[in-house]
């Protein structure tokens, strides 16, 4: 018999899962007898036990009576298969004045039919996951936003009328996350671990799995396309969306040298356990491209939908409606850009059955990292002005460093977030020991929480230094005594204080605030340098001197007014930042030569998804790789490049002429024969060992240099291979980058 | 010491055994860690047994120790011991081969408590295995009248599972009144191992016999079949059971009324 991929075949399926149920036995009534002091927790809350003498002997008709149950549960599914198609199919016509139906289960108490599935449970068990397999099934074909909010809407009325207690859970896996961000909680599982568990699940060798894979290109469809070619001994219990969300946690949680082996191990049981369409989306959320098309903006509607408060009899039309359910989507999501916390939200919204009152039992609090407010780019004066006409506006200095969000708890403790909600207190001993001296002089401080920028910074020189420096910094248990890289704080906004939001404050008061709060130490606490303005004069000496000062741009902010609160995570238009690269000052283009390229996965499966650009050394007559380039493709680019090369244009071995690094990630997957050059942009050029341009003639020998953040402009058809940006002019360009630091 | 007499009239345990070898467990031990890592012991008036399936709920195993196999036995409720199987190994590794081992569990059920005596009685451990919960649905498993049964030498199924297991990752087994064929496909060639049942049966433990209703032919992963291959130490011979679309029974017995160790394993789709 040849090894070979059996992949599964329904009615074989079937027919087999009927015998097996013949062979198996009945499951034994079980006992429960909670005991004491269990020396690890069972996965269930329920724990069971047997006892030899409930054992009975098994008459024909309790062997008979499963395979007659499943005959009927497959009969089942393939009549909710068909409902699902054609739903599919109709739910994008018909979704158009959905949204307004029955805002509330609570009062409304009509029991609501889920369109897209007809899995049910009763309250006395866990919400399946089978049902939010479904779910997610149907909104992976559906990018209408108005058929997502439906479905996720009926997901979350469904899960509150049921089983309230699964609500939260089920965000969570609708979000793809494992908790609130500054938890840090991550899935921590690579591909190669998803493939070893598909593998033991279903006894498909590893190597047949990855070269499935690459056909495939998403490892969700190859999870359910290879349930098994190993049959089991009978059907695990079912997955539920509790049981789903905690194993991953618990695969989260492992740590160790065994942990990635444990982890396997978890994943595998949830395989084993998974229906096809199942294991399709616990492989995507376990690698964290669940693709549905949501984000938490669409669970913020669909949950203020089902929890927005009775509308009072009179305002029953369509519009009232409508304005009930956008005021609880503002609410909402007003609470959730102040707590980013669905621990402490869902909760709330359960036990009170509405969005109302939440706001005043969710805040802003210390320790919780909220997102950081966002600003637009803006390229010229005119731009400014149009924002801010008629009011004053103020200017700071757009450091070049990394924002710190710093929380100061009622407890004493000092809390440093990064911009994604890392927590980064670890990383920064010295932040927490400045802000403790910033605080010296006034003992009224309670709490609060401030915006700040951290600077890399030379303190005999007074000097900031560059963004890369900064980067240079170790990342974990740092000592005090061991920091290399010295920083200053850049405070510029406080959002929080001695127990009280500053959020909706002017930013003119809050700037008052925070001068007040703090004292400066001249470079450990700073203000950011700013200016008040109320037309441009004076702007543009301002940026030259930030330009100067080695900072990026300015950030340019309405002073008081309706444009001037602070807005968690939000990239409004109150705040705008204006940077040189943006203002064309920099910025040549390069002309680079694809050497190999990547197959791309999900969304760009089937065609290359990224490729291997390199400069043309003409002292070696090498060409050095400079970088990996995966942005400013069209689609219809892709597919069609994608064809040019592998029409002939695909080398089996790269070029002895290719200068490559051994590091595995650079390594593309095919090897380009060099024909086309691509004109690209970048943001800046950074020393990298990863890439061999321009090697050995810069000063650190053994690195190259490599492009942050290219871009694909167009193809130059004008140009031939040779006429290429040459590892000299690269050197060019990076030592100009330099002095202009 | 205390006498035997005494140690049932005074005991406050629910379950007590004690059986002369501890060889045996510490094998049974060996033969199923690999495959399950928590389990329930059953114990009852008739004996000790375990049930346990893989995490990939492709295999299953079956234990049973008879209350007669036991130097002392007695068990005045059911109870069922939840434990750690990487626990359990620690502290058989504090055993003797020919330690005499006794096992015993009280009311409360949280822990389990061990005593190794030595055969010259001058060297006594105990040692105590906090119990844990295991959330386990116990399958009843009918006889079934298996359609082949081969009954062959343990090692000579240990060779062959882990000669065959280095060539690839599947096994085809295929029973005819003749022979017993053990088949493997792999990425480097293919082989094939064929038994003929013996003529001459001057050695019983090295005797190949095959009864047949009709010739099977199935496929079985053989990571399996090697992981079974771990209870070849509990028996002399072993018996392989099949039937088209049925799980394959491997069965290694500890001798008479003693007990067994069953395995089985789901079948591959061609």
């Amino acid at each position: 018999m040849r090894t070979r991929l059996c992949f599964l075949v329904p009615p074989v399926h079937k027919i087999f899962y009927v015998q097996r149920a013949s062979f198996i036995m009945k499951r034994k009534a079980v006992n429960a007898s909670p005991r004491k002091q269990p020396s690890k927790v069972p996965k269930s809350s329920i724990c069971s036990y047997l006892s030899l003498q409930q054992k009975e002997e098994h008459s024909l008709s309790d062997i008979v009576k499963p395979a007659k149950e499943n005959v009927n549960q497959n009969a089942n599914m393939t009549q909710q298969t068909s409902q699902e198609d054609s739903e599919t199919s109709s739910s994008t016509s018909e979704h158009s004045s959905s949204l307004v139906e029955n805002p509330n289960p609570v009062c409304e108490e009509k029991l609501v039919e889920c369109t897209f599935t007809n899995v049910t449970w009763q309250g006395n068990s866990r919400a399946p996951f089978r049902f939010l397999a479904d779910a997610f099934e149907t909104m992976e074909a559906t990018t209408s936003r108005l058929a997502l909010i439906k479905i996720l809407t009926q997901v979350f009325r469904k899960i509150v009328n049921t089983t309230p207690d699964d609500l939260l859970p089920c965000v969570y896996l609708c979000t793809n996350t494992l908790g609130p961000a500054h938890e840090g909680l991550e899935f921590k599982a690579g591909e190669a671990t998803v493939l070893n568990a598909l593998s033991s699940a279903t006894g498909n060798s590893v190597k047949v799995l990855k070269e499935r894979l690459t056909k495939l290109g998403d490892i969700g469809d190859l999870a359910a396309e290879c349930r098994t070619t190993q049959q089991t001994m009978f059907k695990p219990p079912s997955l539920t969306i509790h049981g789903v969300y905690q194993e991953f946690r618990t695969m989260a949680n492992l740590a160790g040298k065994l942990s990635t082996k444990e982890r396997e191990k978890h994943l595998q049981k949830l395989l084993v356990s998974a229906s096809s369409k199942e294991a399709k989306y616990i492989a995507r959320i376990v690698l964290g491209k669940l693709r549905i098309h949501i984000a938490y903006k669409t669970v913020i509607v669909a949950l203020a939908t089902v929890f927005a408060p009775c509308p009072k009899s009179d305002a029953k039309t369509t519009d009232g409606m409508d304005v009930i359910l956008k005021e609880a989507a503002a609410t909402l999501n007003a609470v959730y850009s102040q707590l980013p916390v669905w621990d402490r939200i869902i909760p709330v919204l359960i036990q009170n059955k509405s969005t109302e009152g939440l706001e005043e039992q969710c805040r802003l609090t210390p320790g919780v990292p909220v997102g950081p407010m966002l600003a637009k780019p803006v390229k010229e004066a005119s731009d400014v002005l149009e924002r801010f006409q008629e009011c004053s506006f103020v200017c700071e200095y757009k450091y070049d460093g990394m924002r710190a969000q710093i929380h100061y708890l009622t407890d004493g403790n000092v809390k440093i977030f990064s911009r994604n909600a890392e927590d980064d207190t670890p990383k920064y001993p010295d932040i927490v020991e400045s802000i403790k001296f910033a605080l010296s002089k006034n003992n009224t401080v309670t709490s609060f929480i401030i915006d700040s920028e951290v600077v890399a910074y030379d303190p005999e020189t007074n000097a900031m230094k560059s963004f890369q420096e900064l980067q240079g910094r170790a990342r974990k248990e740092v000592k005090i005594e061991d920091i290399k890289v010295p920083v200053c704080i850049f405070a510029f906004d406080i959002l929080f204080l001695n127990g009280e939001s500053l959020l909706k404050w002017s930013l003119k008061d809050r700037r008052e605030k925070l001068f007040d709060t703090f004292s400066t130490i001249q470079g450990k606490f700073q203000f950011t340098t700013s200016k008040v303005f109320t037309d441009w004069e004076g702007v543009d000496e301002m940026m030259d001197e930030a330009i100067k000062a080695g900072c990026e741009g300015l950030m340019i902010k309405a002073l008081t007014g309706e444009y001037s609160s602070y807005e968690p995570c939000n990239r409004s238009q109150n705040w705008l930042k204006m940077k040189k690269d943006y203002m064309n000052s920099i910025g040549d283009s390069l002309d680079l030569v694809p050497i190999g390229a990547y197959y791309g996965r999900g969304k760009r499966s089937g065609v290359f998804g990224a490729f291997l650009l390199a400069c043309y050394n003409s002292e070696t007559e090498e060409f050095q790789t400079v970088c990996k380039l995966g942005t400013g493709f069209s689609d219809e680019f892709l597919s069609s490049i994608t064809k040019f090369y592998k029409d002939g244009h695909i080398l089996a071995e790269p070029k002895p002429y290719y200068g490559v690094s051994d590091t595995p990630a650079i390594r593309p997957d095919v090897w380009f024969e060099p024909c086309q050059v691509w004109e690209t942009r970048c943001a800046d050029l950074t020393m990298s060992p990863s890439h061999t341009a321009a090697k050995g003639m810069l000063s650190e020998e053994d690195k190259g240099v490599a492009l942050r953040f290219p871009r694909f402009i167009r193809i130059r058809e004008d140009k031939p291979v040779d006429d290429a940006t040459t590892a000299d002019q690269i050197v060019e360009l990076y030592c100009n980058q330099k002095s202009k630091m | 010491m205390v006498s035997k007499e005494e140690q049932n009239s005074s005991s406050s345990f629910q379950f007590e055994a004690r059986l002369t070898q501890a060889s045996l467990i510490k094998k049974i031990l060996e033969a199923i860690k690999d495959l399950v890592t928590d389990a329930n012991f059953d114990c009852s008036a008739e004996g000790l047994s375990l049930q346990a399936m893989d995490s990939s709920h492709v295999s299953l195993v079956s234990m049973v120790l008879h209350a007669q196999g036991f130097e002392m036995f007695q068990c005045q409720r059911a109870v069922s011991l939840g434990i750690n199987l990487a626990s359990l190994t620690k502290i058989l590794k504090c055993a003797g081969n020919d330690d005499s081992i006794t096992l015993r569990a009280d009311e409360k059920g949280d822990k389990a408590e061990f005593v190794f005596e030595s055969q010259s009685q001058d060297r006594l451990s105990e040692f105590e295995l906090k119990l844990m919960d295991i959330d386990s649905e116990h399958l009843g498993i009918p006889d079934t009248k298996y359609s082949a049964v081969v009954e062959m030498p343990s090692s000579e199924y240990r060779r062959i599972c882990s000669d065959l297991g280095l060539m690839g990752d599947t096994v085809r087994i295929s029973v005819s009144k003749e022979s017993v064929k053990f088949q493997v496909d792999g990425d480097i060639g293919k082989g094939s191992v064929c038994l003929h049942p013996s003529s001459v049966v001057d050695k019983p433990t090295e005797v190949v016999k095959i009864s047949l209703e009709e010739p099977v032919d199935m496929i079985f992963s053989i990571r399996y079949l090697n992981n079974f291959a771990k209870a070849a130490p509990l028996s002399d011979t072993v018996t392989l059971s099949l039937s088209k679309d049925f799980p394959l029974q491997v069965e290694f017995k500890f001798g008479e009324q003693m007990g067994y160790l069953r395995y089985y394993l789901a079948p591959k789709i061609d």
